[in-house]
């Protein structure tokens, strides 16, 4: 019987560059940032990282295929470099490889590292790419507000939620972001926005406005994982530690057979469940201090509540409305402002979550840090909500 | 020419013509400043980005392909995209019939579909020929605003409801006009030359010999479809002939514009709506010459009252740029987004082509159908691989489970609708919408399919096709 990686693997350094239209660095220059600090962070030399996973996405904007491109930028010297990718869930399944290599004890310090360099596309948004030869031939190519803009009519359909008041509480999602977000000083937009704005921007994919979705930006994050006897060897006595992390995958189940009705995101609730399970919380709403979500739009954020058991089943609007996942409110959403903030450079963002967990964990998220953070949750959700990948990730302290 | 006996005729009829009608007027009233002469009544027809002459020539045809599958099935365009690789081919997949039908292309005559239908019709045999037609056209010329987009099909057959009682066909390299490698835009000579000539030397002629052939006088003709080379021939040769019959290609011409080679024969859809058993209807398909076919009308013809019916539906096309768009007269700079080109391979289409354009998904062991099929069903009750048994989509109504319009995807006639679709036999397929409503879709709204073009890839000169879903029904055509 699996046990899972509860307290096998702590993280001893983190890095994050500051995200946003990095015009002055490629991928290769965001990757050495944030591992620079990672490494300063954690108090080891880079000769000390055993192996490396790096998560890049879109490998045909400037970044690459395979391992090299980290091994090259990061000058890692016949270390094992796996490059992964899994959509949007990339920079999850990146920390995901680099824990598990040392909750099997094949090494001692791993290095995890996400980066995507989207600003090189020349447009908003991401990159049109084929679906495969065989899907391309039926599958409409949507965009992602595209796909994800189902959601909201197929959850107000669900739950008989009028459209206008869905839009709110949407619009609520987003507020709160940017209010967030205004106090990051690594985060793409620091501007707060107000309600009407929010309300009456112009529409991207129907109901999607223009703030409901979130930025498009450059970036990295890393993180530097170890056994927790080597941290506290290494001089940190109350380690951060992976208390879970887990994927749940479309079969194609939802795309192809009649039985979901579009309102949530069943990949989401498996990961969670599973991510519950073996990090041992059993009450999420009682116990989660924080959580950082994969936002990419206002919509998905709000579905992800119910699909985290944090919101009951068609209560989320009222309860963002009366803000609960507020920065003040019981289990604040995005204390750093999130995609909506940050912009969702694919491979760089589930790191980036983990980065705010890790800062707030330790009690150094300066204006933003919340009095008391004991668990604090990742989630992506990478593809559409009727075809996803889900990663949740649990982050808290060995102690 | 001869005379015939037989009861071989008509067994059916299909046309299928764009949602979009322009106005003429409102389009001729962009271009007055420039003086340059053009119609300004009535309507044409336009089809989407995304209708070929491919497409628009299986929805007509479709109308004709119940249980039994035709001998033979013919495509005829002077517009068909491909010029090495059969569109009836293509055609044969997207109806879902039998590799074992014969299929053959027509083109380069405005008559190919007449001649078609009257090579199906002298051999006895049970053919379906269709006929697509969407014409490149230059802004400013005649042509664009009296040319329209469309299809109509016919499936001949034995003990007809409207019975080959005539014919005759003559051919007369008739300069009127022309298009070419050189230069696909029509290019058209002085309509008073084009009249006097094919009123005397073709119409006349090829009409008084089918009518001998029937064993009638030109004044026994109750109706006429002729596809005229320019207005006012028929009445020209009718008034000679000493014949009152009206031609209802002209109707066709009016609301929805020459359909070239399927004209005729959409036109002949409305003379046998008009017309009551026992009545002789004329057929004249007109280019290079003429053929002209008689029919004997005893009993209704399936689908000719759809033809007339499709007529009067439609959404009025107010903007003159997006006309100019649809048609490809402006070359609008859509951004990045839209480089993005897809590559078909030949070894993927050889795989699963068939079933792509024949919108054929599987059936399991338990009853549910999926599309595409899969070597695991999706079914979650099944877990052992399994054969599926084909079962086609395209011929079904679904319902819409998740939509939005999305407006930063690239279409070439924004915004791009698309969203989960449910069949009541259990598939579940993600789907381009097509004929958006005033409204825009909705969950829940009742969806069929159509044949529509999925990607085109300009630089390879290469289109793929796919079904994407439409409303049901359609709105009737205001005053436009």
């Amino acid at each position: 019987m699996a046990t899972g990686i509860r307290d096998k693997v702590a993280i001893i350094g983190m890095g994050c560059t500051r995200f946003g239209e990095r015009w002055d660095v490629g991928a290769d220059g965001l990757m050495v940032e944030a591992f620079l600090e990672a490494l300063a962070d954690a108090g080891i030399e880079r000769a000390r990282i055993e192996a490396a996973w790096v998560g890049n996405a879109l490998d045909d904007i400037n970044v690459g295929n395979s391992a090299l491109p980290a091994a090259h930028a990061l000058r890692l010297d016949k270390v094992p470099v796996t490059r992964v990718e899994n959509m949007c869930a990339t920079g999850t399944e990146a920390l995901r490889g680099a824990a598990y290599a040392v909750a099997s004890g094949a090494v001692d310090v791993a290095l995890a590292i996400g980066v995507e360099k989207l600003k090189d596309t020349g447009y908003g948004g991401l990159p049109l790419r084929t679906k495969g030869m065989q899907n391309d031939l039926w599958m409409p190519y949507g965009s992602a507000p595209g796909t994800f803009a189902q959601l909201a009519g197929a959850y107000a359909a669900r739950h008989g939620i009028p459209a206008g008041d869905l839009k709110r509480a949407m619009a609520h999602v987003s507020w709160k972001s940017h209010q967030n977000g205004a106090l990051s000083p690594k985060a793409h937009l620091r501007g707060a926005v107000d309600m009407d704005k929010i309300l009456n921007a112009p529409l991207i994919a129907d109901p999607l406005g223009l703030f409901d979705c979130c930025g498009v930006s450059d970036g990295a994050a890393a993180a530097i994982v170890t056994t927790p006897e080597i941290a506290r060897a290494l001089g940190k006595a109350d380690p951060v530690t992976i208390k879970a992390i887990q994927l749940s995958a479309s079969n194609g189940w939802e795309m192809q057979f009649g039985a979901w009705d579009g309102a949530s995101v069943p990949n989401t609730r498996a990961a969670a469940a599973r991510a519950y399970a073996e990090a041992g919380i059993r009450d999420p709403r009682a116990e989660l201090d924080m959580t950082e979500v994969h936002d990419c739009f206002s919509i998905t954020e709000l579905v992800i509540m119910e699909d985290l058991g944090l919101s009951e089943e068609g209560r989320a609007p009222v309860d963002i409305l009366d803000g609960r996942y507020d920065a003040g409110g019981a289990i604040p959403c995005q204390l750093d402002g999130g995609l909506k903030c940050f912009g969702h450079p694919v491979g760089a963002s589930g790191l980036r979550m983990a980065y705010e967990v890790y800062t707030q964990l330790q009690g150094r998220a300066g204006d933003r840090q919340r009095s008391k953070v004991d668990f604090g949750l990742t989630h992506n959700l990478g593809g559409s909500p009727f075809n996803s990948v889900a990663a949740v990730a649990i982050l808290g302290r060995l102690n | 020419m001869s005379g015939l006996t037989q009861s071989f005729g008509i067994a059916a009829l299909g046309g299928y013509v764009p949602l979009l009608r322009l106005d003429r007027k409102a389009a001729a009233r962009e271009l007055a400043w420039s003086g340059l002469p053009m119609p300004r009544t009535g309507t044409r027809a336009v089809a989407d980005w995304d209708e070929d002459a491919l497409t628009m020539a299986v929805e007509a045809a479709r109308l004709l392909c119940p249980e039994s599958a035709p001998d033979a099935l013919r495509f005829a365009s002077t517009s068909a995209y491909f010029t090495d690789r059969a569109q009836s081919g293509m055609a044969l997949d997207a109806l879902a019939m039998p590799r074992t039908v014969r299929t053959s292309d027509a083109a380069n005559s405005r008559r190919a579909a007449t001649s078609a239908m009257l090579d199906a019709l002298l051999g006895g045999r049970d053919e379906i020929v269709t006929a697509g037609e969407k014409r490149p056209t230059q802004p400013g010329s005649a042509a664009q605003l009296a040319f329209g987009d469309g299809a109509a099909a016919v499936r001949t057959g034995p003990d007809a409801p409207a019975r080959l009682a005539g014919h005759a066909s003559f051919s007369h390299d008739l300069v009127d006009r022309y298009a070419s490698r050189d230069h696909p835009f029509t290019y058209t000579y002085e309509e008073r030359f084009v009249r006097d000539v094919a009123v005397a030397e073709v119409i006349m002629p090829v009409v008084r010999t089918a009518c001998l052939a029937a064993g009638i006088a030109p004044g026994q003709l109750a109706h006429a479809a002729v596809h005229e080379p320019v207005g006012g021939c028929w009445r020209a040769a009718a008034k000679a002939l000493g014949c009152k019959a009206p031609n209802h290609c002209e109707a066709v011409s009016d609301i929805v514009g020459d359909l070239g080679t399927a004209h005729a024969i959409y036109g002949l859809g409305l003379a046998l709506d008009t017309a009551e058993v026992g009545d002789f209807v004329l057929l004249v398909g007109f280019g290079s010459g003429a053929d002209a076919m008689v029919f004997e009308v005893t009993g209704p013809v399936p689908g000719a009252s759809a033809m007339a019916a499709a007529l009067k539906e439609g959404q009025v096309l107010v903007s003159y740029s997006r006309f100019l768009s649809l048609t490809g007269s402006l070359e609008l700079d859509w951004g990045m987004r839209a480089e993005f080109e897809q590559k078909a391979q030949a070894t993927v289409l050889e795989r699963v082509g068939r079933d792509m354009i024949g919108f054929v998904g599987g059936r399991d062991s338990t009853g549910n159908v999926q599309f595409p099929k899969s070597a695991f069903p999706a079914n979650p009750a099944l877990s052992e691989v399994e054969k599926m048994e084909d079962e086609r989509l395209a011929d079904l109504e679904a319902t819409i489970v998740s939509i939005t319009a999305d407006r930063l995807n690239f279409s070439p006639d924004p915004p791009f609708d698309f969203g989960l679709v449910q069949f009541e036999n259990g598939a579940r397929v993600l789907m381009e919408m097509v004929n958006r409503p005033a409204e825009g879709f909705r969950v829940g709204d009742r969806v069929r399919m159509r044949l529509r073009i999925k990607s085109q890839n300009r630089r390879l000169g290469f289109r793929t096709y796919f079904w994407k879903a439409a409303p049901l029904m359609r709105p009737v055509l205001g005053d436009a």
